[in-house]
């Protein structure tokens, strides 16, 4: 009896013996935010700081890539055209909140979605833009180095807000790759026929939402720390 | 000035349609809006003017609506808040707001069909956040100079601005001026909320003021009250007190800089400073012979010792002739008599003096002596110095008292020397002084070397560099060698400082150079030169120009031996040769005699010389009629001249 005992559980160990390991093994060790991380983990406090300051610095790049755009290439009385009735971005599957109060209330996980879901939108266009910035004839490097960086920096906010999702909310059902599919290609203004407009767009609109991203993270880092104060007001 | 831009961000806004409409009539201005802002990206405000349509500046005739890019329905809604308390103005609280969406205001008649202005913005765009609170400085350090000064400048965001919660990210700009400037200077974008500002100046008072922004956005909102920054200037002691220390250093350098230059150039200074005085001279005469009217000596001076110096003679006549000069020792014979009798006594004492090296102690004669308790030691030992012809006094008178013995009163160490007169005598024409002026004493060094010497040497030619050539009757000396020669010189005149111990050094080397040269050359005294000379002063001596002072050659009968004679004269002594007798410069004189007086036709009277001399000591020149001299030799105006 016990002899068969003793097989068994040595049956079992052998047989379960990747799940012992994988549940050993720490969290992914690769490069998050693009630092590296020696398959050591990350608390959340630092991860969130970290994706705090990809998102301030993808926010503040774009708005520098914004302005450059609009300088060089944009005439002066169409400068503020995206303000017009005429001008919108592209919307997305779900709405976002617009009022602070509304965001007050959004739940963290709801945050933290929302700050992928746009993340991840807005890989592929940054991508074409750069493909057309190309065609520009006098683009500045400056302004095709940003775009450059931005784009890479946004697959790192993506990796970061993935594995903050995987910590902070225990949800493991995203994927790095995971974006909405469903998000159809950017849509053009009928009346926007002029590519440079069509670029002012587009960069206006990224600029839009990478504030977004960056207030979302920034109200949840608040909740983190202190949760009262954050709510009040 | 944040309107202003906000303006340019608006109004284009319109599109091309409100430049037209304003470019169309610059006089009149429509209805418009005049700015929609944010303070806190939460609440909106938007204002309008009736602009010059008076009629509608009542309220109520214009109307605002608006309208959300997410609103359901696509009409205009009315302000919903025309504020009371501001005209034209309408809010939008927090209820009504939503960032990140379009929305479109609308300015309309009050019927609505006459739409004046319309505006789209999205509300994170108009943010002009308010103005920083609680704007302070802090004192980080001053210079150490005193002169300038940092500060830590700091404030706090704007109460309304949820920065805490992150709701508003803020960038800060300060601004600071000095008091009557009208320029801000503008500091780096601050995203803290302090900054340090650097450079100011002490005693000077500054204004600083902040305001801020939403980041990446370029709307800052008003400024904050601006404070005063002032530190007074800390008491300028320490800054005088190194700049006076820098001066004491400075002075300090300065001064011994100057102590340095004048120590190290004395002598020049003093020549600058003080130029000696030309003392009145005649060349060649003693002043202290005119002073005390030895009319003898001054004839002395002006017939022997003066000679080349008074006398314009042309250089070429004394080439051209060829003096013979004799220079007899001083005997102690008292007749002069013959000279072959004096010098075969002289030729015998001569040797017999050279022989006893250290304790000749002749009186007067044959021996230079330095009756100067002082002499030099240091002259040159006996080995080196050389059998000088002595030269008596041509005074006899003078002579007389001269005959002690030098030697006694000389160094023991003295060489071996020709007694010269006593020391009052020292020259003719020499002050009779105190006696201090020691002989230089020379040696009968290497008397052996004498013994065939004569102790006469004949001038046989005179070089134009002045030089006497003398030859007792054999050799002629190269005109180059001119100084070898020595003479016997009366001093006249020239005072100098005491150079006795050069003289008897220059004696000594001349006799040397002499010994082994020929030993037959005269060496040549300048008198100018303190009594002696050198070879290349002699060379210069040597010329019989008038301007020299008094040299005096001597022709020596042919086999003479020479002796030299230094005399002191005044301060100085002069090495000279004297003849027997005060003998004048005669171009082919045998004879030699001195010249006693100058009657009242100035012309010169010659004496015999033995009667009037010592017996004992001075040489008694044999008394020779006068030659003829060239005219010119000795002229009544230069004797003229003399005379007291």
């Amino acid at each position: 009896m016990n002899m068969m005992q003793v097989i068994q559980s040595v049956v079992w160990a052998v047989l379960l013996w990747p799940c012992l390991v994988s549940l050993g093994v720490p969290l992914e060790c690769k490069d998050e935010q693009g630092s590296i991380i020696l398959c050591a983990s990350i608390s959340k406090e630092k991860l969130l700081d970290r994706v705090i300051q990809h998102a301030e610095l993808i926010y503040r790049v774009s708005e520098e890539s914004c302005t450059l755009f609009e300088e060089m290439f944009v005439p002066f009385p169409m400068r503020s055209q995206r303000n017009h009735a005429g001008y919108t971005c592209a919307t997305k599957a779900f709405p976002i909140p617009g009022s602070k109060s509304e965001i007050q209330q959004i739940s963290d996980k709801w945050l933290l979605h929302s700050v992928l879901i746009l993340v991840q939108s807005w890989i592929e266009p940054l991508v074409y833009l750069q493909t057309t910035l190309d065609r520009y004839d006098d683009a500045p490097d400056t302004l095709l180095k940003k775009t450059k960086w931005v784009s890479e920096k946004l697959l790192s906010l993506e990796q970061g807000v993935v594995v903050l999702i995987r910590k902070m909310l225990d949800d493991d059902m995203l994927t790095t790759s995971y974006y909405e599919q469903g998000v159809a290609p950017y849509n053009l203004q009928p009346e926007v026929l002029e590519s440079v407009l069509r670029d002012y767009t587009l960069l206006s609109c990224f600029k839009k939402d990478a504030h977004k991203m960056e207030t979302f993270l920034k109200l949840l880092k608040c909740r983190q720390t202190d949760k009262y104060s954050c709510f009040l007001h | 000035m944040a309107s202003p831009s906000f303006l340019l961000l608006l109004f284009p806004s319109l599109g091309w349609l409100s430049v037209v409409t304003s470019s169309a009539d610059p006089f009149v201005h429509a209805p418009h809006f005049t700015g929609c802002k944010s303070r806190e990206q939460v609440t909106f405000s938007c204002w309008w003017t009736a602009g010059s349509f008076q009629n509608l500046t009542e309220p109520g005739a214009l109307q605002m609506f608006y309208w959300k890019k997410n609103d359901l329905t696509n009409d205009w809604k009315e302000c919903p808040d025309y504020s009371s308390s501001v005209k034209n103005e309408c809010f939008f609280n927090k209820n009504n707001t939503v960032i990140w969406t379009t929305y479109c205001v609308r300015l309309s008649s009050k019927s609505q069909n006459i739409t004046y202005d319309e505006l789209c913005f999205e509300l994170q765009d108009i943010v002009y956040p308010d103005p920083p609170v609680a704007l302070n400085w802090t004192l980080l350090n001053v210079s150490r100079s005193g002169l300038n000064y940092d500060i830590m400048a700091s404030w706090e965001p704007p109460p309304s601005a949820d920065v805490s919660v992150g709701w508003l990210t803020l960038v800060y700009e300060l601004q600071f001026r000095r008091r009557n400037s009208s320029h801000w200077k503008v500091l780096e974008h601050e995203f803290g909320t302090q900054k340090s500002i650097y450079g100011l100046s002490t005693g000077e008072e500054y204004e600083v003021r902040v305001h801020c922004a939403m980041r990446a956005f370029s709307n800052f909102g008003e400024f904050s009250d601006a404070i005063f920054v002032h530190v007074s200037e800390i008491s300028s002691k320490e800054s005088t007190f190194t700049v006076t220390l820098v001066l004491i250093f400075g002075a300090v350098g300065v001064a011994i800089f100057l102590m340095l230059i004048i120590f190290s150039q004395q002598q020049r200074l003093m020549v600058i400073l003080l130029p000696p005085v030309p003392a009145p001279k005649i060349k060649g005469i003693d002043t202290e012979l005119l002073k005390k009217g030895k009319l003898n000596e001054l004839n002395f001076l002006l017939s022997v010792g003066g000679m080349g110096g008074l006398h314009p003679y042309p250089p070429d006549l004394y080439q051209d002739e060829s003096w013979m000069e004799f220079i007899e020792l001083d005997a102690d014979e008292p007749e002069p008599g013959a000279k072959e009798d004096n010098q075969s006594s002289d030729t015998q004492r001569l040797l017999s003096l050279g022989h006893n090296n250290h304790h000749t102690s002749h009186g007067c004669s044959h021996t230079l002596s330095i009756p100067d308790n002082d002499y030099d030691p240091e002259l040159p030992n006996q080995e080196t110095l050389m059998l000088m012809a002595a030269l008596l006094s041509s005074q006899p008178e003078k002579v007389e008292p001269c005959l002690g013995n030098r030697r006694s009163q000389s160094n023991p160490l003295a060489l071996e020397v020709l007694e010269v007169p006593c020391p009052r005598l020292q020259a003719p024409g020499l002050a009779p002084e105190g006696g201090e002026r020691p002989l230089v004493q020379t040696q009968l060094g290497g008397p052996h070397s004498w013994v065939n010497i004569n102790f006469y040497a004949q001038v046989s030619d005179v070089m134009p560099a002045g030089g006497v050539v003398l030859s007792p009757g054999q050799q002629v000396r190269a005109p180059e060698n001119a100084p070898t020669t020595e003479e016997d010189k009366k001093n006249n005149g020239k005072m100098e400082g005491g150079e006795e111990e050069r003289e008897g050094e220059e004696d000594e080397e001349e006799e040397e150079r002499r010994n082994k040269k020929l030993p037959s050359q005269l060496l040549v005294m300048d008198p100018e030169a303190g009594g002696y000379t050198t070879e290349s002063s002699g060379r210069q001596i040597r010329t019989p120009d008038p301007s020299s002072p008094g040299e005096v050659y001597h022709a020596f009968p042919p086999p003479p031996p020479y002796l030299l004679h230094t005399t002191p004269l005044g301060d100085y002594q002069s090495l000279y040769i004297l003849p027997n007798s005060p003998a004048q410069f005669l171009p082919p004189v045998l004879d030699y005699t001195v010249v006693q007086d100058v009657d009242s036709q100035h012309s010169l009277l010659l004496n015999p010389p033995s009667p009037q001399r010592s017996p004992s000591c001075p040489p008694q020149p044999p008394s020779k009629p006068l030659p003829t001299m060239p005219i010119g030799y000795l002229t009544p105006d230069l004797l003229g001249n003399l005379l007291p």
